[in-house]
């Protein structure tokens, strides 16, 4: 495996794990008042902050596994 | 193996049922509070105004579904009509819809049981009764409709009893003078709220390929079901307010149960408690089979993966489809985060009502051959009214409903151009939003080094260091991707 292809595998690994994380942050800010009450985000806001969370990680695994698979195809 | 090989199965009876007990879910035994309180006496007319709204478009069902009776529902009449991009909007609402569906109805059923046996566990319940429906799912579409007729007719009869008993007894300090406390902005706002309770309808046309004789019988059942609901809602709601006034349903879990209580006594707490738990049920079983025929037909067309076509060898059942479906719906109901997706199946399944009313026009100017044993009257007015009645009640919902609907628009469009545009073309798209954010997350960085966003001194140390990780990481993703289409 060639160092672009180790380093893609890497950072596509990071996406995805990114990804993940962001959805147990929009998961938090439904579940949590206390998360909520941290961050300062007020009730109208928290569909807002949960859209984008959720769209971010999604596009993030996507953008990742793009990246890993692509590296296992190839080697 | 193919669509020929689904089985008509389906009569009447098991059609009808199929059509009121999708509609009939443990929602009606919870909201009917809140709307009183929006539309006070006035619910009633709210009552009728949807069974109308809801009338419109089941005509355009009614014609489309006896016109064009392949499995997928309304997937299958805009891909008859619209095709491309809108069709498969269509499918993907009505998929992810029923999906939501079933898993709020499955914990809504843990949570009416909970009420009887406290110490059972709430998600595992729900999981458990998707499992059992799903292998019922399985078994066969014949089971899967006996079920349903069995589970509906009991939920009819107690609330027969409970109409009925309403009706007669003296027991009643309700009034029954029309008066809605906001005005008709109220009713309409109760309107949009109730609407709910009436979908599940459509259930009929998604099962079209299993209906026997499908040109008579889906357009009898559909028009039949839409009548039943108008009637059933209508009178339920008349004995309520003969009973209790509407000031005393505020703040009530569930409103039913308490009128119950007023002239029926715990019998009829138990009566109500029983019909929810049958009313969960019977829709978690149609979603079931609501979702997995949508997937079967995406499957059909290209847009999902062919796995989803496959039929069971021994009982013609699209086996992956539920499989898979039924595996989401049961994390979702697993999480409980459920409640808050639940809202999404309102827009899906009006923008379905939007697209299939559309479906129509578009197919009567197209195909004005096309065989044709049941047509909608007073066309092209009614499916317009159906297109401006459904638009009326998305003005209505709640701002956070068309948020998840936006969301889900957007998981779509993703799903839509990675099934059919080129790779190449998604891997520049992708490189390009990487660098995008990169981007963003360097100017978070910078504005929370540089004390422009107020928040105290940790939060911004620790801010500053996720969004300057975050920027490296997509800017190394975003070169990635970009040198593998141009390297």
């Amino acid at each position: 495996m060639g160092k672009i292809r180790k380093v893609a595998s890497i950072v596509g690994g990071v996406q995805c794990g990114l990804g993940g994380l962001m959805s147990v942050f929009a998961y938090l800010i439904y579940i949590s008042p206390s998360v909520r009450d941290s961050l300062a985000i007020t009730s109208e806001e928290v569909y807002l902050y949960i859209f984008l969370s959720l769209v971010l990680s999604l596009f993030s695994i996507l953008s990742g596994l793009l990246l890993v698979y692509e590296e296992d195809s190839e080697s | 193996m193919g669509e020929k090989s689904l089985k008509r199965e389906l009569g009447l009876l098991q059609a009808l049922m199929m059509g009121i007990g999708g509609a009939i879910c443990a929602g009606v035994f919870v909201t009917l509070g809140h709307a009183a309180t929006l539309a006070g006496t006035a619910l009633i007319i709210a009552m009728i105004l949807c069974g109308i709204i809801n009338l419109f478009t089941m005509l355009s069902y009614a014609e489309l579904g006896a016109s064009v009776p392949s499995a997928g529902g309304e997937y299958t009449f805009a891909k008859a009509s619209l095709g491309g991009f809108l069709s498969f909007a269509t499918g993907w609402f009505e998929w992810l819809s029923n999906m939501f569906y079933a898993a709020f109805s499955a914990v809504g059923f843990a949570y009416i049981i909970s009420y009887v046996m406290p110490a059972i566990n709430i998600p595992l319940t729900a999981v458990m009764t998707i499992i059992i429906f799903s292998l019922i799912n399985i078994k066969g579409v014949k089971e899967t409709g006996l079920a349903q007729t069995l589970l509906v007719l009991i939920l009819l009869a107690i609330l027969g009893i409970f109409i009925f008993w309403g009706f007669s007894t003296s027991q009643a300090t309700g009034t029954l003078d029309l008066r809605a406390p906001e005005g008709f902005l109220g009713v309409f706002r109760a309107s949009a709220f109730i609407f709910v309770i009436y979908l599940g309808g459509e259930a009929i046309a998604v099962a079209q390929a299993e209906i026997k004789d499908p040109g008579k019988t889906i357009p009898r059942a559909i028009l039949l079901s839409c009548i039943a609901l108008i009637l059933i809602y209508t009178t339920i709601t008349y004995v309520i307010f003969r009973i209790v006034p509407s000031e005393s349903l505020v703040g009530q879990a569930s409103p039913l149960a308490y009128v119950a209580e007023q002239f029926m006594g715990p019998l009829g707490v138990g009566m109500i408690t029983v019909a929810g738990i049958i009313a969960a049920l019977s829709s978690v079983n149609t979603s079931i089979m609501a979702h997995s025929r949508v997937a079967y037909a995406l499957a059909r067309d290209g847009y999902f993966p062919r796995a989803f076509f496959l039929l069971h060898g021994g009982y013609s059942t699209p086996v992956i489809a539920i499989l898979i479906g039924s595996t989401f719906t049961a994390a979702l109901a697993a999480t409980g985060i459920v409640n808050f997706v639940a809202y999404a199946t309102d827009f899906g399944f009006i923008i379905g009502f939007i697209l299939v009313n559309l479906s129509l026009i578009k197919l009567r100017r197209d195909r004005p051959d096309l065989h044709r044993p049941f047509k909608v009257p007073l066309y092209p007015l009614t499916p317009i009214l159906g297109i401006v009645t459904s638009l009326f009640l998305i003005f209505f919902l709640e701002p956070s409903t068309l948020l998840i609907g936006a969301e889900l628009f957007i998981l779509g469009i993703i799903a839509y151009y990675m099934r059919m545009v080129r790779y190449e073309k998604i891997r520049l798209a992708i490189g390009g939003m990487n660098l995008g954010i990169s981007a963003f997350s360097a100017v978070i960085a910078y504005l929370t080094i540089s004390n422009s966003i107020p928040m105290s001194e940790g939060i911004a140390q620790l801010s500053s260091a996720i969004a300057v990780f975050i920027s490296i990481t997509y800017l190394a993703a975003g070169l990635l991707n970009l040198a593998r289409k141009y390297g």
